[in-house]
């Protein structure tokens, strides 16, 4: 048989590899979420530099310290950067088209210094543009208790 | 560091969307081809690092089954998770420990096997950012070219100006996946938009295949034909992609310090012939123009006007067509410091810059450019 012969004639297996892990989300992600559900933005703050995480982290890591202080930040806030996304990635690891572009901002909060990323609605965006939670304190899932954000009037 | 590690051989397999060997194949032939270049036999390897990832290979020990085509068999043996550029910096440590003397440095991945973007999202935050299932690679890497435009007056032109100049040299790299010697603006802004700015042809084609570099000590370098110098390496971990200004690439341009320190380079745009970057999207080899001190910061786009990074430039990028032509996780980093070590030994072909003494390869591993590892490489 000659070097690779054959080889082509070998099916190739999916073999499916779907892991389920158990995270906590942790004290502080976990503080975040039942502020949502209360219609509350919290943020974890370093009480040695006054950086402020949002989502809320444990650590700052410029000062190798715990960030445990805990401040409320207002609904709005500024778009960062943003993408409009006209795919999306389907479970086999390919992009495939969706119907209209949806848009992906990075949100930074008023009084914050990290950025959440999340979808803006009602179309239209701008670096520096002026927005606002879209709280559901109702959400089932923890994970949609921000829906995304929207215009600021 | 003078002439203390040096590159003594290397080897690389074509990049392909599919290859019809397995990764074992790929790693043998490139060992093989990188232990022949440097006149060495297996028996004369004191340590063998690769570069690979459970995630990506579906199997955790992802180095198992590579100890015997990398030549590692009872051999002090280990591996990075991470690009191949830093299995070569935990090779390059082994051996200023002075307890080795000669060090085979592997990077290889297959994604027909692992299969597009899936394993990126793990990267990703698990608590939030992975869940809501908005971010990946590419969408990450669109919302960080938006950032960079909006704050460096950067035009979509110009992205697709990189992605053009770099495919239009693969054309001249037998080993590239992704070339087109007729490569332009126009063609790259027709090309499918997937994440605004970014289009298929501006992001980095995932492909199979593996390449190699033999490391050696001064002692055992100065023997070989041709060394090339490891003159400096600089290394830095950025904070995650949401936790920091994704305007600049700040932790290359702190790797950069570190390493031109090291190299003894002062003004980078006059000491460098050449560089090899690895830009997993157009608009992240304009960052790194600025972090590399190319440039000034925030003058990515018109130093890439000037024509100074094309092949006829004084300083060309990714002669080789760079990771947009290939991007072999865990390995194009690694590639490109094997590229920047061909253009200094004239032994490039079709794609060699005429009298690159000096040049600089760069290496990254994370989303949005997270860890970032830079060499400057040099002849005799
Ligand atoms: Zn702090």
């Amino acid at each position: 048989m000659a070097p690779n012969e054959g080889q082509s004639r070998v099916p190739r297996a999916s073999i499916p590899f779907n892991p389920v892990f158990g995270w906590s989300v942790g004290n502080w992600m976990e503080q975040f979420f039942d502020g949502m559900k209360e219609g509350k933005i919290l943020a974890s703050r370093c009480p040695a530099c006054g950086r402020v995480y949002l989502p809320p982290r444990m650590i700052c890591e410029r000062c190798f310290a715990k960030a445990e202080e805990w401040v409320e930040l207002p609904e709005t806030g500024t778009v960062e950067t943003f993408t409009e996304a006209h795919v999306k990635l389907a479970p086999n690891g390919t992009f495939e088209d969706i119907d209209g572009p949806e848009i992906i901002a990075m949100v930074k909060h008023d009084g914050a210094d990290t950025c959440i990323a999340a979808r803006l609605e009602g179309g239209g965006v701008s670096v520096g543009m002026r927005v606002k939670a879209v709280l559901d304190p109702s959400a089932e899932n923890v994970l949609d208790l921000l829906a995304g954000y929207r215009a600021a009037e | 560091m003078d002439k203390e590690v040096a590159i003594i051989g290397y080897a690389q397999t074509p990049y392909e969307a599919d290859a019809e060997a397995s990764r074992e194949m790929q790693v043998l032939e490139v060992t093989k081809a990188a232990l022949a270049a440097a006149g060495l036999k297996r028996e004369q390897l004191d340590t063998v690092i690769t570069a690979n990832n459970d995630y990506l290979d579906g199997r955790t020990i992802s180095n198992m089954r590579l100890v015997e085509p990398s030549g590692a068999w009872q051999k002090n043996e280990s591996k990075v998770e991470m690009d191949g550029a830093y299995a070569a910096l935990y090779a390059l440590m082994r051996i200023l420990s002075g307890d080795h003397g000669i060090a085979m440095v592997v990077g290889e991945s297959q994604a027909s096997v692992y299969g597009g973007y899936i394993p990126g999202t793990m990267m990703l935050d698990p608590t939030f950012d992975r869940q809501r299932g908005l971010l990946n690679e590419v969408s990450a890497s669109a919302l960080q070219a938006r950032a960079y435009m909006n704050a460096c007056g950067v035009s979509e032109e110009q992205l697709a100006g990189v992605a053009a100049k770099n495919l239009a040299n693969a054309a001249k790299n037998p080993l590239a996946l992704r070339a087109d010697g007729k490569a332009d603006v126009k063609k790259v802004l027709s090309s499918r938009l997937l994440y605004s700015p970014i289009r298929e042809l501006m992001a980095s084609p995932l492909c199979d295949g593996a390449c190699a570099v033999v490391l050696a000590s001064g002692k055992v370098a100065a023997k070989s034909g041709n060394p090339v110098w490891i003159k400096g390496v600089g290394f830095s971990h950025d904070s995650y992609l949401s936790e920091r200004s994704l305007a600049e690439m700040s932790s290359l341009k702190d790797a950069a310090r570190r390493c031109y320190a090291m190299a003894g380079i002062e003004d980078p745009a006059s000491q460098l012939d050449l560089a090899e970057v690895h830009e997993c999207f157009a608009h992240e080899e304009l960052m790194a123009y600025e972090a590399l001190g190319l440039c000034a910061a925030g003058e990515g786009g018109a130093f890439f006007d000037s024509g100074t990074t094309s092949m006829d430039g004084s300083l060309p990028v990714n002669a080789s067509g760079g990771a947009l032509a290939a991007n072999v996780a865990c390995a194009a980093g690694l590639a490109r410091i094997i590229e920047a070590a061909m253009q200094i030994r004239g032994e490039a072909g079709d794609h060699q810059v005429k009298g690159v003494r000096t040049a600089v390869a760069h290496g990254q591993t994370g989303i949005c450019a997270q860890e970032n590892i830079i060499y400057v490489l040099g002849g005799e």
